[in-house]
């Protein structure tokens, strides 16, 4: 009984997404209500993101340079707040002392959006690469910074008192007993920062760039071209998605499935 | 003492009839709980289901409240088929169950709520049961600070306060400590003979089984049906030390099922 | 172990806290006036003085405090709002599996693109008027909570629902006394990490376009390399957005007692 539900429902939900992109047809090139200077067709849409892949006008670069461009951008800052973020948060949580000072700075610092830093880096370096990578880069510390310290922060007492009763040094009770336990919260300290990091990107493209796929859709918002500017939303969505696979393969291959 | 099948003045108020219960397993195929299950139980009578750990005692409770129905096979109560969950049925669940954004007094007085007793006539009467179970002083307190004991005592309460005809309970006092045990038994006890109720008692503890039951219906693995059937004479309250509890606690032991 | 209580701990946090801020400043005040980062960057003191000023004098049209309360009138309108529907379609969603087949799939499409990419096609949807914000911060908190909501639905205990049927409550009774109660946790945390991404939709949009708000400070201060003014900025989007924080978890913490595990 079970079983059979469920499929009828699945079919309602196709049923739904053919019947929304019907009604989105219709609005626009079926009747006309809509102009393609406001809300392009689905059918123009699919024409255009195909148009941007080969085609660099109207904005100077195909879809996949633009793409290409924020990638290298969001990725260097990043991979290099992971880096030096979560290590800083462990050895934070680790020596008590670190502790009381630096967290309540931090937790001030990480009430500020990562896109109000980039007037700041603009006029520090620029428009370039540096400036938005230094965004991304604080944005990312601080996420980590804070996940990894409260994962450690966590770690049972039970669980290090045992290990201290099997005769574990300092440093085994943190890399067997707190890193382990710690590894969700670290986890979810990668997640939020990368999904963190890809929006500042996009933020700081629509401020101050000349490529990227912010730059992208701000440009096609300056010429009326929505067509490339939803384009653009659904790049940045779908990429934003896969960004996070690797982050989740890592998760399930370490934590195999089990709770922890 | 084994008992025959003997016709008692009292009439037959619950009654299992060739009951099998069968779920799909994960993988593939069924898996087969309960089967040929026959017994009957009399009118404020307290019985107790004996078995060894996993062997489907909670799915006997589960199908009698109405949560589950059986494959095959019916089953009655006070001459009425069991056809879902009704509040002549009343459970205490193993995990308490409480619903924690209630207090003590929200959740005793919750079934009367629910059927439309009004508040000064649902209040008195959860008032009454509170005392009962020796909680007053605690109404305004929620699940989360109380102790496991008190907490399965607001379980009990719950129940009792919705008036049922059967009361089943599913190891109420499995989660807690041996002290805290042996005062709940006693005290269930005193409830018991104050406001008599049919009661169905799962356990898989001897000598808590021996304590409290007027009869003992011994079960087997799975698939689960009745391996022996004790009525259990002895004086109330009960001395864990007599010697007849002891014969009957080694005679029961010796016939339950230890191959898991 | 030493145990302290609440109270201690809570003392100690504020103690601790404010030691740390004041820290924070010194060390700020001594590498400007000591080091060359000072000939580019302001010191605290400059940009305190500066936000007392603008509390006095208007920055642009109106004052500091007009600009921060631009800004969270704008959030606060299409938050409400965001909010109600969110915990309706939430609620219904997880509540009625063919409102989850209708809803489900055109919110898990919509909801991986990051609100601030919804700021050209809002521009060019509703112009420089206050609807193109509106229509952001919605979109902001709109899925999120609804998500939130949702999944709450989903992870109600099973045997809770399971007692409060033996008690003999109704579908309609189930929903009010069990599903409801259920899920205002995870309402909660769909609001907060909502409003907090409203705040950082609202900068960013104001830094796109406009002509008032807190966004507007820094961009403008970007614009005239002011630095004085790009910090300024920042630290009130800080304060406000900790305040922000603040209010929901005091919010939280009455409303939601029963959920903390308390000692």
């Amino acid at each position: 009984m079970q079983k059979k539900k469920s499929k009828y429902l699945w079919i309602l939900s196709a049923v739904t997404v053919v019947f929304v992109l019907f009604i989105w047809w219709l609005v626009t090139d079926g009747l006309g209500i809509f102009t393609s200077n406001t809300l392009p067709s689905p059918i123009k849409i699919v024409q255009a993101f195909i148009k941007k892949l080969t085609d660099p006008n109207p904005d100077g670069a195909t879809l996949g340079a633009h793409l290409l461009s924020s990638l290298k951008i969001v990725l260097s800052g990043y991979l290099l707040g992971v880096v030096i973020g979560i290590p800083m948060g462990i050895v934070m949580a680790w020596y008590e002392k670190a502790d009381l000072m630096i967290r309540p700075v931090f937790d001030m610092i990480r009430t500020v959006p990562g896109i109000a830093w980039v007037p700041v880096m603009v006029v520090f370096c620029g428009i370039g690469f540096t400036s938005k990578a230094i965004v991304i880069f604080i944005g990312a510390v601080v996420a980590n910074v804070i996940n990894a310290y409260s994962g450690i922060k966590q770690t049972k007492q039970v669980h290090l008192w045992v290990g201290a009763t099997f005769g574990a040094s300092n440093w085994q009770l943190l890399t067997k007993i707190a890193l382990p336990s710690a590894f969700p919260m670290i986890i979810n300290g990668l997640k939020l920062s990368l999904g963190g990091a890809w929006t500042t990107i996009v933020a700081a493209e629509l401020l101050a760039s000349n490529r990227g796929i912010g730059y992208m859709i701000q440009q096609a918002r300056g010429i009326l071209r929505p067509d490339i500017i939803i384009v653009g939303m659904f790049v940045i969505g779908i990429v934003g998605s896969l960004l996070m696979l690797p982050i989740s393969l890592l998760e399930k291959k370490v934590m195999k499935g089990g709770k922890w | 003492m084994r008992m025959e099948q003997t016709g008692k003045v009292k009439k037959d108020f619950i009654v299992c009839k060739d009951v099998m219960e069968e779920f799909p397993k994960a993988d593939e195929g069924m898996f087969r709980v309960a089967e040929n299950l026959n017994f009957t139980v009399k009118e404020n009578e307290f019985l107790v289901l004996f078995g060894p750990g996993q062997c489907g005692k909670t799915s006997i409770l589960n199908m009698i409240a109405g949560f589950d129905l059986p494959t095959s096979g019916s089953i009655t109560v006070d001459g009425q088929e069991v056809k879902g969950p009704g509040a002549e049925r009343g459970m205490v669940f193993q995990t308490t169950c409480l619903f924690p954004w209630l207090t003590v007094m929200g959740n005793v007085e919750y079934g009367p709520k629910v059927r439309g007793v009004g508040k000064k006539e649902r209040r008195k009467k959860a008032q009454h049961y509170i005392d009962l179970v020796g909680l007053q002083g605690f109404e305004n307190h929620f699940p989360v600070k109380i102790s496991g004991g008190m907490k399965q005592r607001v379980g009990i309460a719950r129940a009792y306060c919705n008036e049922p005809v059967v009361m089943l309970m599913d190891e109420p006092f499995g989660h807690l400590d041996a002290q805290t045990r042996y005062l709940m038994q006693e005290d269930l006890m005193k409830i018991w003979e104050r406001e008599k109720r049919t009661v169905i008692f799962v356990t898989n503890n001897i000598e808590e089984a021996l304590y409290l039951a007027d009869r003992i219906l011994v079960l087997t693995n799975c698939p689960t049906k009745v391996k022996a059937e004790y009525k259990i004479d002895l004086p109330r309250p009960r001395d864990y030390t007599d010697p007849d509890f002891l014969k009957l606690r080694k005679e029961i032991s010796e016939v339950v099922d230890h191959t898991l | 172990m030493q145990t302290k209580t609440p109270a201690q701990e809570r003392r100690d946090k504020i103690v601790f806290g404010t030691l740390a801020v004041f820290l924070f400043l010194v060390i700020w005040y001594l590498v400007t006036k000591l080091t060359a980062f000072g000939e580019i960057f302001p010191d605290p003191v400059t940009v305190l003085a500066n936000i007392g000023d603008k509390f006095v004098n208007p920055l642009g049209k109106v004052t500091l405090a007009g600009h921060i309360l631009v800004s969270i009138r704008r959030v606060m309108a299409a938050f409400v709002v965001a909010a109600a529907g969110g915990i309706v379609l939430g609620v219904t969603m997880g509540w009625y599996p063919v409102v989850e087949a209708i809803f489900k799939p055109i919110i898990e499409f919509l909801r991986p693109i990051p609100p601030i990419a919804w700021i050209p096609i809002s521009i060019l949807w509703y112009g420089f008027s206050e609807m193109s914000k509106y229509f952001l911060i919605f979109l902001a908190s709109f899925f999120v909570i609804t998500i939130s909501v949702y999944s709450g639905v989903k992870s109600v205990d099973p045997m809770l629902i399971r007692a409060a049927r033996m008690l003999g409550a109704k579908d309609n009774q189930l929903f009010t006394t069990i599903i409801i109660p259920s899920v205002v946790p995870y309402i909660f945390s769909g609001l907060q990490v909502a409003l907090g991404n409203s705040w950082a939709s609202i900068v960013a949009a104001e830094m796109v376009q406009s002509n008032m708000g807190v966004g507007w400070i820094i961009i403008t201060g970007q614009q005239s390399s002011n630095m004085v003014q790009i910090v300024t900025g920042i630290v009130c989007i800080a304060v406000v957005g900790m305040l922000l924080v603040m209010i929901m978890r005091g919010l939280e913490n009455k409303l939601c007692a029963w959920n903390k595990q308390g000692r």
